[in-house]
């Protein structure tokens, strides 16, 4: 693992960054993100107990200070102020108080808890689906068949509820301006919700630790106006000629593909994109060759659209040489999507 | 080791063909000895407990989700076979039990042979086991021959062949042979080292060391032994007869 | 008798020069086979001292790339690597291990007048069981690392193509390493106790430990077949924990928690038990609610059993679970919360003597106190759910596991090392170090904290910028950190080679371990001691002793 140690900066990271929400707004206590939903029992639990945790550690830290100014030990056998080794009316007292501070907050915050997991009627009436996979997210609307990756759209001051699955492994659905968080388990289906009051952009994390791309499974969450979110603004797919579907496919690369995949040739947990397709000195973009593995058997293939389109949605069918034993999860994407990348991959030929 | 002028105590031994005790030179008496490597022993035994408490706890998790699986998978293993088996441990238990008395009665010979019989009791377990095993691998069930991994796209576990399609109809078939292989496995495993404690009993008692005055170390292999059985016995019902 | 100390009947010392646990023999062999259990704590001291500058290493690491928000240093995957075998280290190698193994198996027969551990050949196993567990966990890395995390979690531990299965059979070392060291303190406080030491008359130390052992005991061989069953899916698949075979990764998190939060407790508790001592001593006055302090440990020790599902709040557990699982917890803050006043009071009006360990014993309060009323936040289901993951949580457990353990083994180290070694450290750098260190400390975990409630994941190798601030100044104070624990094992070191010779009573304690010469003979004790006289009472202390150098 040494031989890796120092390196540049991957090309991911940098990609993620580079277009984040913009900084989340600060509340006016200055210590949680501005709340966007309506869960304010988090805030108002959250500020209380840090008010009395506050309160504590004045008292304790006080009392330690004075202490140790008052009675600090000068000569060398100077006995102790008071030789007092309990004092049944205090002991109880610091005893059964924070007992009772405490059952406060439990029950503020069990109530509160009861709020966030019960999916109330109406956002079970508009539920989204969430599916996670190493390293992104996939979003399906209510009734609508169109799918957004790694970018959510979201109504304003309307109930939105979730289904959660995983591909893979474990993920969690974290959006801190909403305060909520459930964890994305494969094998059972997990729900959420919440009600997104305030239009802007908000973050969603990855907050349970998937491998390598853990912290770049971000998603840009848009809360937007009824009337905005009536445009579907999800389905923006152009590919009204190559240069455009090309564009379009760099886009859904940007937020999926490039934590696996370069474009400028670097390999990376996959092949690089860059050299699937060759210009011949005519301009004409032809299908370069590739080494591949069928079933264990090494052979060499022309690629073209049906190779491409197979590597997507089939990835164990033909794996490149020298990525034999890395695996890519299957991508659900649609027909127009697949050519937007294939358009892609095209516009990177180079003559050769 | 130096022991600054302090003399340990020394237990005589009852006659010729017996070897004295010298109690270790950080205790003050015999009992104290005695007492603190008990409940030593004593404590190791409930961590045993626990550890085979992690897997108990999956098999009834297991077995609340897949039901089904757990009945038909009972049905593949031989009843017959496991009862022979518990009362093979259960005899044994009371030779074991036997020794620790002709221990505590300084009968040596004795001691040794109810020692060979428990060993020999050992044995025939494992061997009736490992007929057990045998016919689990002839019908598929076996992990250790049939190769390792899993192959995501035919989703064929390596081990789990399952030749007949016994299991065929419930889901996740291989989970009951997994934890039936994993907890007999482990069960095997402590009857193998309970069977070389005493055969390491039967050494010092060849030599003598054991006598109504020190027959601590065959009294805390004894409770190995017993608490191995313990574990069985919860092992048949729940693996045997509850599916 | 003499009147000045009265608790043990002493006779006069011997003229020649005295023997004692280190010159009473020498070569390899009288180490690696000793079963004398000062020279076993020896060892450990050395072993988990070695693990903490490597996880601390690790540390630093992880702090320098986070830098910049797209990383400095690492790649993704290397970067996993790192902070993974920073917790690994940290929590199994050095944390669980360090004050029993160490200090408690220095102390414990000593404060409880016996000449060894009941168990001295189990006791040494335990210390080999560590090592094998310690050499498996550095084979992974040459194996290629692990990149799971400390927690292991399935299914991502059962995927990734890295040298769990050596990890883990370390870890299941390491776990029986600390059952053993934790049923031979169980058998030594039950059976080897001077005559007249009874339970109340015990130094908290042992309560503490005697807490500590019983957790070691029941919770971790959960943890062992845990690791042996992630082991067996990923040699044989199983399927157990595995989702594509029909298994349950959430039966993982409920095992792994069943033990790690007991193990917190095992982590803590001796912590708690050598602030009590040092509290006690430094403050020259008996400890305040002694009993209170002593029941509080069993008390924690036995709700931590109940308490595991509050790390699984986002995981989808039932309403039923979710409500036991928070109230028990809110509950384990009413004897911790005990514990901590009970010391407040203690010092308050004592005869306040502010050397080493008693500056790292302060700097222990404050951050104890941070580090506990975190985890009331923490505790409040809702507030959980935004929190869980985030580094809020990681800021919270290092206030608990750096702030408090390690600086209460730091306490303790400096409290007894004249004891141990017979010679002292320089103090004043030892000052100096005990502030640098609190400084870098709150420093480093304060602005994670800040972060934390603002929504920044843990785990992360990189980072949107809006956390950039709260990364560097962590990153700063994390290097002030370092170089406090740098200068601390400096003079330590130095101290070995030109330190001058300590007092025979240093701090003017009056536990058994006190009375014995230092450093102690093989056999601890020139003569059985018989205790006459209550726990902690300074009115026995002969202030001689602390002007009586070693011989």
């Amino acid at each position: 693992m040494f031989a890796q140690l120092i390196q540049d900066p991957p090309a991911t990271a940098i990609n993620y960054i580079q277009n984040p929400a913009a900084p989340a707004a600060i509340d006016e206590f200055g210590q949680l993100e501005k709340l966007a939903s309506t869960f304010h029992h988090v805030d108002g639990l959250f500020y209380f107990t840090y008010a009395v945790c506050i309160f504590f550690f004045v008292v304790i830290t006080g009392v330690l200070l004075f202490s140790c100014i008052k009675y600090r030990r000068k000569t060398f056998d100077q006995p102790p102020a008071s030789n007092t080794t309990h004092n049944t009316p205090l002991e109880v007292v610091w005893t059964v108080i924070p007992l009772i501070i405490v059952m406060v907050m439990f029950a503020w915050g069990f109530k509160g808890s009861l709020d966030m997991t019960t999916v109330p009627f109406e956002a079970s009436r508009n539920m989204y689906k969430a599916s996670a996979k190493q390293w992104d997210w996939t979003f399906s609307y209510p009734n609508d068949p169109a799918v957004s990756y790694g970018e959510l759209w979201l109504q304003v001051n309307k109930p939105a509820g979730f289904l959660l699955e995983s591909k893979d492994v474990l993920h969690a659905f974290y959006m801190p301006a909403m305060r909520v968080k459930r964890d994305v388990i494969p094998g059972r289906y997990q729900t959420l919700w919440f009600e997104p009051t305030e239009i802007g952009d908000y973050h969603l994390f990855c907050a349970e630790y998937c491998g390598e791309g853990h912290s770049t499974m971000y998603t840009k969450v848009h809360v937007v106006s009824e009337a905005d979110y009536q445009k579907r603004p999800w389905d923006v797919w152009d590919d009204s000629t190559p240069a455009a579907a090309a564009k379009s496919g760099r886009s859904l690369y940007d937020r999926i593909c490039f934590t696996c995949h370069s474009l400028n040739g670097t390999p990376m947990t996959g092949p690089s994109w860059k050299g699937l397709f060759v210009k011949g000195p005519d301009g004409k973009i032809t299908g370069g060759q590739r080494e591949v593995f069928v079933g264990g058997q090494k052979q060499t293939i022309t690629v073209d659209d049906a190779y491409i389109t197979e590597s997507i949605l089939k990835p164990d069918a033909k794996k490149a040489a020298g990525f034999q034993n890395n695996a890519m999860p299957t991508q659900a994407l649609d027909e127009r999507r697949i050519k937007g990348i294939i358009e892609l991959m095209k516009s990177l030929a180079e003559t050769n | 080791m130096s022991h600054d002028g302090h003399h340990s105590v020394v237990i005589p031994a009852p006659g010729p063909e017996f070897q004295a005790h010298t109690v270790a030179h950080h205790f003050d008496t015999p009992v104290q000895e005695f007492q603190a490597a008990k409940l030593g022993f004593w404590l190791f035994l409930a961590t045993e407990i626990l550890l085979f408490g992690g897997l108990f706890a999956a098999y009834f998790y297991f077995h609340e989700m897949y039901p089904e699986t757990f009945r038909v998978g009972g049905q593949q293993l031989d009843w017959k076979l496991g009862a022979l088996n518990t009362t093979v441990l259960l005899v044994s238990s009371w030779t074991m039990a036997m020794g620790v008395r002709s221990a505590q009665t300084s009968q040596r010979k004795k001691l040794l042979m109810y020692c060979g019989l428990t060993v020999l009791g050992a044995a025939m377990f494992m061997v009736i086991k490992i007929i057990e095993y045998k016919a689990k691998f002839d019908h598929g069930f076996l992990p250790v021959f049939g190769g390792l991994g899993y192959d995501g796209a035919t989703g064929q576990i390596a081990w789990f062949k399952d030749y007949g399609g016994v299991m065929a109809g419930v889901p996740h078939g291989h989970i009951f042979f997994a934890i039936y292989f994993t907890m007999t496995a482990i069960h095997g495993l402590h009857v193998i080292i309970g069977a070389c404690l005493i055969l390491w009993i039967m050494k010092g008692a060849a030599k003598g060391r054991f006598h109504a005055g020190y027959f601590l170390p065959v009294d805390l292999v004894g409770l190995y032994w017993h608490l191995v059985d313990l574990i069985w016995i919860f092992l048949f019902p729940l693996l045997y007869l509850v599916p | 008798m003499t009147t000045n100390v009265p608790t043990i009947e002493q006779h006069p010392p011997a003229p020649a020069a005295r023997k004692n646990f280190w010159n009473v023999s020498s070569g390899f062999m009288s180490w690696a086979g000793t079963l004398d259990h000062k020279r076993i704590g020896i060892m450990y001291l050395i072993g988990v001292s070695s693990a903490f500058l490597c996880g601390g290493l690790f540390a630093l690491l992880v702090r320098l790339h986070l830098w910049e928000p797209h990383g400095m240093l690492f790649s993704n995957e290397t970067y996993n690597q790192i902070f993974t075998l920073h917790g690994a280290f940290m929590v199994f190698i050095f944390v669980i291990p360090a004050i029993p193994g160490s200090l408690g198996n220095m102390v414990l027969p000593l404060m409880l007048g016996a000449k060894d551990v009941a168990l001295p050949r189990l006791n040494l196993l335990s210390f080999y069981l560590w090592c094998a567990g310690t050499a498996l966990a550095i084979l992974a890395i040459v194996l290629g690392g692990f990149d799971t995390g400390w927690t292991f979690y399935a299914p991502y531990s059962l995927y990734t193509n890295k040298a769990v299965v050596s990890i883990g059979l370390g870890i299941f070392m390491l776990g029986f390493s600390s059952i053993f060291t934790g049923l031979n303190f169980i058998v030594t406080t039950h059976k080897l106790r001077a005559p007249g030491m009874t339970w109340f008359r015990m130094p908290l130390f042992v309560w503490a430990l005697y807490a500590t052992a019983i957790l070691q005991v029941l919770a971790t061989p959960v943890l062992g077949i845990t690791v042996l069953l992630v082991a067996f899916e990923r040699i044989y698949n199983i399927g157990i924990f595995d989702p594509r075979l029909g298994g349950d990764p959430v039966l993982f998190e409920h095992f792994f928690w069943f033990y790690s939060h007991p193990a917190v407790y095992i982590m803590v508790l001796p912590a708690f038990g050598i602030i009590s001592e040092l509290v006690s001593v430094h403050s020259r006055k008996p400890l305040f609610g002694y009993k209170l302090i002593a029941f509080s440990s069993l008390a924690i020790a036995i709700i931590s059993f109940l308490v595991w599902g509050h790390h699984m709040f986002t995981s989808g557990q039932s309403t039923y679970a979710l409500f036991a699982f928070s109230f028990l917890t809110f509950f384990v803050a009413i004897p911790t919360a005990i514990k901590e006043f009970s010391w407040v009071a203690t010092v308050y009006k004592g005869s306040i003597a502010l050397n080493s360990p008693m500056l790292y014993t302060l700097a222990f309060l404050i951050i104890f106190a941070i580090g506990g009323l975190t985890g009331v936040i923490l505790g409040a289901l809702n507030v959980d759910i935004h929190l869980h993951d985030t580094y809020f949580v990681v800021a919270h457990f290092h206030y608990v596991m750096m702030g408090s353990i390690a600086l209460a083994f730091f306490a303790g180290l400096h409290h007894w090392w004249p004891k141990m070694f017979g010679v002292m450290y320089d103090e004043t750098l030892a000052k100096i170090a005990a502030v640098t260190i609190f400084i870098g400390f709150n420093a480093t975990f304060i602005p994670q904290f800040i972060m934390g409630s603002r929504g920044m994941p843990r785990r992360y190798a990189t980072y949107v910028p809006e956390y950039a601030p709260f990364h560097q100044a962590s990153t700063i104070g994390a290097m002030v950190l370092g170089s406090g624990v740098a200068l601390m094992v400096y003079y330590l070191v130095a101290s070995l080679f030109q330190g001058r010779k300590a007092m025979e009573n240093q701090w003017g304690g009056v536990t058994l371990e006190w009375h014995t010469p230092t450093p102690p003979p093989l056999e601890n004790f020139e003569e059985p001691p018989i205790v006459t006289t209550e726990v902690y009472d300074y009115s026995t202390l002969d202030l001689e002793t602390m002007r009586t150098p070693a011989r």
